[in-house]
């Protein structure tokens, strides 16, 4: 039980920018010439996440939305599955063949 | 009036703009305040707690997008679910479709015959009635030559002209024309002058049938009968039915 959460705080901090930024802070204290490099993480970090988010699929609704439209279909397959099954119950003769 | 709520990529692309915005201040403010004093005292705590903030809530809206993520999968699947229901609909339907065209043109069929059969019904006539009166030409020599007729014989199967002026018309004919114009002295004189052995013998004219002229069994049934019938006829007709001139029964 104890791992799960530890991944999902894993996960949380590969979205979370304040160790970069941490990072950038401590080198600047120090004075160190990895300042920059330090910056240019930052700077690919965020453009890497915005092309993430750009890529993420069933994002272009609200969650409100996405809930209405999942219910709406979840209705349509259970109305669709009730008609098929009345239609194949009813009674079928054989169609002759002309 | 109801706002549109704005859709996850937006406000993760605007957390993140902001996240980005914030942390390019802090690092310039805290790279400004080692060389000089910061104008405003306070305000990398300030932009630092923002920061923080934002980075709080793009961690949790990206959450959010990794649930929706899932969903949009499981819409998928229940979108191709949908699609093959409405296939197998179509496909219901169009059979649907056939098995009525077939029925409407089998009910159509069977009313016209409904239809025939009535008419036929409504102008119906007794089969006995219609022996009968077969019996009755085929009795009268109309259809085949009598057994024992030899050329020179006068009588034919169509009535001839002497028997035509003896018969009930000519009877009339000749009572109608008596007092009033002698046109026809010489055909009223025929009339009443044929040989005995030419007088026509027709089952109406009367009931001694001369014996080798017609079948024995035809004498009861020489009158004129109304449409119908009754036990008597039945018994002439299954009589009739067995003669073997009769030509009506060679057809079965």
């Amino acid at each position: 039980m104890a791992a799960v959460p530890t991944k999902q705080e894993a996960e949380d901090d590969d979205y979370s920018l304040l160790p970069l930024v941490h990072d950038i802070i401590k080198c600047m204290d120090k004075d160190s010439q990895d300042v920059h490099q330090e910056l240019n993480k930052l700077k690919n970090r965020i453009q890497e996440a915005r092309e993430q988010i750009t890529a993420m699929p069933g994002i272009d609704k609200s969650p409100e939305e996405q809930q209405q439209q999942l219910r709406t279909l979840r209705e349509q397959v259970r109305t669709k599955n009730q008609l098929l099954q009345k239609y194949k119950s009813l009674c079928m003769f054989d169609i002759p063949k002309a | 009036m109801a706002v549109q709520e704005r859709s996850t990529k937006e406000r993760l692309l605007s957390v993140l703009d902001d996240l980005e915005v914030l942390s390019r201040e802090l690092i310039e403010i805290l790279a400004l305040s080692r060389t000089q004093k910061l104008p405003q005292p306070g305000e990398d705590t300030q932009i630092l707690e923002l920061l923080v903030q934002r980075d709080a809530e793009f961690q949790e809206l990206m959450k959010v997008a990794h649930k929706q993520g899932k969903a949009h999968q499981e819409m998928q699947l229940l979108e191709k679910e949908v699609e093959k229901r409405d296939s197998d609909i179509q496909q219901l339907q169009k059979q649907l479709k056939e098995a009525e065209h077939i029925l409407a043109t089998a009910v159509y069929q069977a009313k016209e015959k409904l239809k025939s059969i009535e008419k036929a019904r409504k102008g119906s006539i007794s089969s006995e009635e219609i022996i009968k009166y077969a019996h009755r030409i085929s009795a009268s020599n109309a259809v085949c030559a009598p057994l024992n007729w030899v050329p020179g014989d006068p009588r034919r199967p169509y009535p001839t002209d002497l028997e035509m002026r003896s018969g009930m018309l000519g009877h009339m004919n000749n009572l109608s024309t008596n007092g009033v114009n002698g046109h026809l002295p010489g055909d009223a004189l025929a009339a009443g002058r044929l040989p005995d052995v030419l007088t026509p013998q027709y089952p109406w004219q009367s009931n001694d049938v001369s014996v080798g002229m017609l079948p024995p069994h035809h004498s009861n049934d020489f009158a004129l009968e109304p449409p119908g019938h009754n036990k008597e006829n039945e018994d002439d007709m299954e009589a009739m039915s067995t003669d073997s001139s009769s030509s009506s029964s060679d057809s079965d």
